[in-house]
């Protein structure tokens, strides 16, 4: 049996968070800022994150091309605890994940681009 | 921009129709507001507007809005709603079978659609209605009456459409 969208969705965004140790939480959103899928945790509001990772990448990516900056690759939000790392995955839809201040960028980024790659191919 | 003319006059705007609409439109375009945003401060804004029609004495009372199923004073419910917001002109709520009803709006009766009164130039929907409907009806309800079924609103030609569940 091929498994539902949602299930390969959760299975992308487990392998995700398996291979970066200290990325806490992790959803799939619209560009309308509606979850489409997520790993996040009981006290997290999954409609709030949808609604404002999709609000952050938009206005960001508007910036970018009023300032001349070219196409946006990502928005990273440092905070005192930790990241918040966002990415388009193609037209419609973005990734949001929670992430540690331990992490390693260079892992989180190179991880990350190969989560959208599977993402792209089931969106 | 759109024949903003043409839209006032067909759709019977009032000047708060036209200043919500484009001013949503507004935040919209700059990417500050999608309809995940909107969901949310629907809520919001559903709780200030029981304030007001209990600040003015106008709550309805439950036990006396007409209706022999939960649809059908969901239904009135709506009607009242409406009457007061002056949302929409041409809408209907029909009853979809279990215990789901649709709430079909003609779109170019809207008056405050970000899109079509506001001018707004984005992608997606920016409807305030089904999660203000919901959320509204539930305070005035006392009790989780109504639940919104799909995300915002789906467009079908000239319909926009939202699918609530009423609970019993």
């Amino acid at each position: 049996m091929v498994p539902t969208i949602s299930a390969q969705l959760d299975a992308i965004l487990n392998k995700f968070e398996r291979n970066v140790p200290h990325v806490q939480a992790t959803a799939v959103v619209s560009t309308d800022g509606l979850v489409i899928a997520s790993r996040l945790p009981n006290d997290v509001e999954e409609d709030r994150i949808g609604a404002m990772g999709a609000a952050i990448l938009s206005i960001s990516s508007r910036s970018g091309d009023e300032l001349d900056r070219g196409e946006m690759t990502r928005v990273l939000v440092e905070g005192k605890n930790g990241y918040i790392l966002i990415r388009s995955i193609g037209e419609f839809a973005i990734l949001v994940a929670l992430v540690e201040k331990d992490v390693r960028l260079g892992m989180l980024f190179y991880e990350c681009k190969k989560c959208i790659e599977e993402l792209i191919e089931i969106l | 921009m759109a024949d903003i003319k043409k839209v006032v006059l067909e759709r019977d705007l009032n000047p708060y129709h036209s200043f919500f609409a484009s001013f949503f439109a507004g935040l919209g375009e700059l990417g500050m507001l999608n309809q995940g945003s909107i969901n949310i401060v629907a809520k919001r804004a559903a709780d200030y507007l029981y304030a007001y029609l209990d600040a003015k004495d106008i709550l309805p009372d439950l036990d006396a809005v007409p209706g022999d199923t939960e649809a059908e004073v969901v239904k009135n419910l709506i009607l009242y709603i409406n009457k007061i917001l002056s949302m929409v002109g041409e809408y209907d709520l029909q009853e979809a079978g279990d215990n789901t009803v649709v709430l079909l709006i003609a779109g170019n009766t809207c008056r405050i659609c970000p899109k079509g009164v506001g001018g707004a130039e984005v992608k997606g929907t920016l409807c305030p209605i089904p999660s203000l409907l919901e959320a509204l009806i539930n305070k005035i309800a006392q009790k989780d009456m109504l639940e919104l079924i799909t995300a915002g609103i789906e467009k079908e030609g000239p319909t926009c459409k939202a699918y609530f569940k009423v609970i019993n």
